[in-house]
């Protein structure tokens, strides 16, 4: 099975955020990067998949420089190979842009299947899978916490996947292959980084692509205009009645005080 | 009265029968010593070499040697009467030397110490007292063995030691009769005989029992790795630590073949003593056995057949064992040693050590939690910032930031400088010094851990670190060397020993039992000044296990990070012991001994002592000023 996994560098779990200078991105010169939290959870339902069925797990990410590190450590707990697209600026970048790379890149493998992260840790948008997924044409799925094979490991095998809906309910659906699925943070414990998988990663082929080599335009059509932090206030209002009159006097509040809707 | 003392009787005239004889049995006996002590010393050579391995200074080594072997001073000491009766063995065998040449001379001709002369009967004499004290040395061990059968020894008799204490005996005893002998009588011939036969047949017996330390063991005590509990660098990219029998270095071979199974290691294990899988000696044992089974170029895994995984990671790594070898095993490098061969390849599975692991992959602290937390105490507590201008640098570690007990260790402290002017300041970010995955053995987090720490205190201009913590300052001190040149670090009972007399002494009659924390005692050799700092406070009264021989509470090793133990809690028998001095506070100097005893004391209800660490009883008698 020839598995790739989207993964994306993100700021750290304890990053103290602060807006940069121009109010439209954060700071990240003092940052400390990790890898997006259910990216991980991807790379493990990937190389547990590897491990019993035979095959290849191939990683991909878009960033600068410094997502070298974060690609490192995948092909560490055990991808066999990598792609690293170039990409500056990703905070100017919309889920659109990134997926045309992505896919761009993903389309050169021609993969069994295909893996991202439900959502990353810092936009929090969980499309870009989705995206990619339409831009292969190709079925897919989302919220999966497993994976299983159901025929044989050739390119018609089907695949049953568990998704994880809310209050506790799960949905199983079959779907054939290739597919991109999204990944669930929990499904599996994760593997941690081991001195082997680091000294054999040094030997493990990254290949190094541009936009401009993938022949693809990644300008967004959605556009950051502004970050800034929340404004913290606290203030707690109980909303008095019976279920009915409670939600009509929320609307009126979310309305007319909050203005969100 | 005239006293006549009498003379050693030696046949003077040998038949050339005789001669062949004896020249054919020597031979013999020779050939078998040879034909097994050489494979065993093939196995050893043919291992790995220590890359780390320094052999000067030679001065610490030399006195190793003198006291430990020929003094037999840890022998003794660890086991006194036992280990009186096997140092009397062991000199009569040194005194015996020039005799048993002497002896094997005679038959041959060529005799050099004749009975007569003014020598030879003053070293007859001299040997003959050791003789005596070795004869009644044997005799107490093999009822020790025999009939005592202490739990330690194994739970098989050993008849091949049964046989080898016949063996000396008769050594002792048939040069003892011959005082009583004339030359020329069939009983002195007989007794020469009976000498030889024993001393022949003793040879060969040597390298096919543990009673190859008689060769092995001096060496093995003067090759030492030359501290405690030292853990060698991996050596490449292949090194994994200890994977396979290609991985056994020549010190780990020696010491294998080294160990007499006298099972002090096991004795004053805090594993083995609460019902746990692991045995240090039958860790080391189970190394010798792969050794002779299969050789130190195989590459079947260590962790299998001949030792379990599981009971490798039930180590504490107190070094209780190290500490009590008489033959210079070193039993904590071969342990982390075999962890790390199973971390570092991926092989334990684990999933406390996975969390553990992950915490530290992605974040600072082993506790895995936000760094703010440790922000907010320092604001609380209003600790000062380090900013390169202060004397010391107050490292807080995971525990003293992060553990409400750890954090009012920390807080203590902090009015105790206060008060004593210190100048200090806490860093504002602090990344694990990474002990518990050091002992765990996964090198490659270590690596990033140590590094980014050095890299921060340089950066910060840190010259001296006092730490609350002794896992921190080992792992500070020893352990980073390996990365760069860590700044000088003390633990704080150290700092606060040297200040003792400015601090207000509090005359009651409060027995303190003080725990000695294995990184701060055996791992540093600091046993008077915790003692000094917790006299401030009442009367300090001693447990029946302290210093060298302290138990330790369980946490070290990593094990405070890894789940549920088998069989009885370490922390359970200790705090018991501690109880039980009816000392009505219990004073701690470790924020993890702290914290296993936290427990262990909340099981034991109504009328627990109080547990404090020594910055707290410094603290009591300070002035309650609002300047803190």
């Amino acid at each position: 099975m020839k598995i790739i996994v989207a993964i994306k560098q993100v700021p750290g779990p304890d990053a103290q955020v602060r807006i940069d200078a121009t109010g439209k991105w954060i700071e990240e010169s003092d940052l400390q990067f990790a890898l997006n939290e259910s990216d991980a959870y991807a790379l493990e339902e990937a190389l547990q998949l590897k491990e019993k069925h035979g095959g290849e797990v191939i990683v991909v990410s878009a960033g600068p420089e410094r997502v070298g590190t974060t690609i490192r450590e995948a092909l560490a707990k055990g991808a066999d190979r990598a792609i690293q697209i170039a990409c500056d600026d990703l905070g100017t970048r919309d889920a659109l842009g990134v997926s045309r790379l992505l896919a761009a890149a993903i389309k050169t493998e021609n993969p069994d299947l295909i893996l991202t992260g439900l959502q990353s840790e810092d936009l929090g948008l969980g499309q870009t899978g989705v995206i990619v997924a339409e831009l292969l044409g190709l079925p897919h799925a989302t919220l999966i916490l497993h994976v299983e094979v159901l025929d044989g490991a050739g390119t018609q095998a089907q695949i049953k996947v568990k998704r994880e809906l809310e209050e506790g309910w799960f949905q199983t659906i079959e779907l054939p292959t290739p597919a991109v699925l999204t990944i669930q943070s929990g499904g599996n414990k994760l593997r941690y980084a081991t001195l082997m998988g680091i000294k054999r990663a040094k030997t493990k082929e990254v290949r190094q692509l541009t936009a401009a080599e993938l022949g693809v335009d990644s300008a967004p059509v959605v556009l950051l205009e502004q970050v800034s932090m929340p404004q913290r206030k606290k203030s707690t209002q109980m909303l008095p009645g019976n279920a009915q009159e409670a939600a009509t006097a929320l609307v009126e509040k979310l309305k007319f005080e909050v203005r969100v809707l | 009265m005239i006293l006549v003392l009498p003379t050693l009787a030696e046949p003077q005239h040998f038949s050339l029968f005789e001669k062949l004889l004896f020249a054919g049995l020597a031979v013999a006996s020779g050939y078998g010593f040879w034909r097994q002590f050489g494979k065993i010393l093939d196995k050893i050579l043919q291992s790995k070499k220590d890359p780390s391995f320094r052999l000067f200074p030679l001065g610490k080594r030399i006195w190793e040697f003198f006291w430990e072997v020929l003094c037999q001073a840890k022998v003794v000491r660890e086991r006194p009467l036992p280990g009186l009766a096997h140092a009397f063995v062991f000199w009569a065998f040194c005194a015996f030397a020039l005799v048993t040449l002497n002896h094997c001379a005679v038959v041959l001709g060529i005799g050099f110490l004749s009975p007569r002369g003014q020598f030879a009967r003053f070293y007859f004499y001299f040997v003959a007292a050791f003789a005596l004290s070795c004869a009644v040395g044997i005799l107490g061990l093999f009822v020790r063995r025999f009939f005592i059968r202490p739990k330690w020894l194994g739970e098989k008799l050993s008849y091949q030691s049964g046989a080898i204490a016949l063996l000396i005996f008769v050594l002792m005893a048939t040069y003892l009769a011959s005082f009583f002998v004339t030359d020329a009588s069939l009983t002195a011939r007989t007794l020469w005989w009976l000498h030889t036969l024993a001393l022949l047949g003793f040879l060969p017996l040597i390298p096919h029992s543990k009673h190859l330390h008689l060769v092995l063991s001096p060496a093995t005590v003067f090759l030492s790795r030359g501290g405690f509990a030292q853990i060698p660098p991996l050596s490449g990219d292949e090194d994994f630590g200890l994977v396979a029998g290609t991985d056994l270095t020549r010190l780990v071979s020696l010491q294998a073949y080294s160990c007499v199974e006298c099972g002090r290691c096991t004795e004053h294990c805090p594993a083995a003593n609460t019902g746990k899988l692991l045995n240090p000696k039958e860790i080391v044992l189970g190394l010798r056995g792969y050794l002779n089974d299969l050789g130190p170029a195989s590459e079947e895994p260590l962790l299998g057949k001949y030792n379990a995984q599981e009971a490798v990671f039930q180590c504490t790594t107190c070094g209780a064992c190290e500490f009590q070898c008489p033959v210079g095993i070193e039993h904590v490098p071969i342990l982390v040693g075999l962890r790390r061969g199973a971390v570092n390849t991926g092989v334990w599975e684990d999933q406390h050590g996975a969390k553990l692991f992950l915490a530290l992959e992605r974040g600072s602290n082993a506790l895995g939690l936000s760094p703010t937390e440790r922000d907010k105490f320092i604001e609380k507590q209003a600790l000062p910032l380090f900013d390169g201008t202060q004397e010391y640098c107050l490292w807080l570690g995971c525990m003293g930031g992060y553990d409400p007990k750890g954090r009012e260790i920390v807080a203590d402290f902090a009015r105790v400088m206060n008060y004593l002017g210190t100048s200090y300041g806490v860093l504002r970010k602090e990344k694990c010094t990474g002990d518990p995955v050091r002992r765990l053995g996964n090198d490659l987090l270590f690596q990033q851990l140590a590094e980014a720490n050095l890299e921060a205190l340089a950066q910060n201009k840190v010259k001296k670190i006092v730490s609350i913590c002794p896992h921190c300052v080992r792992t500070i001190q020893e352990d980073w060397k390996e990365y760069g040149t860590p700044p000088e670090v003390e633990h704080h009972s150290e700092f606060l020993a040297r200040y003792a007399d400015r601090l207000p002494k509090q005359i009651n009659d409060e027995n303190i039992v003080f725990h000695d924390p294995c990184y701060l005692g055996r791992y540093r050799n600091v046993y008077d000044q915790p003692r000094t700092v917790a006299a401030l406070a009442g009367n300090l009264v001693e447990a029946p296990r302290n210093r060298e021989r302290s138990f330790c509470c369980g946490a070290g090793g990593g094990l405070a990070f890894l789940g549920e133990e088998t069989g009885e809690r370490v922390s359970h028998n200790r705090a018991a012991e501690l109880v039980a001095t009816g000392a009505q506070t219990i004073a701690a100097a470790c924020p993890f001994c702290n914290t296993m005893f936290r427990d262990a004391l909340a099981a034991t209800g109504e009328g627990a002592p109080e547990l404090v660490d020594i910055a707290q009883l410094a603290a009591r008698g300070l002035p309650a000023s609002g300047g803190s």
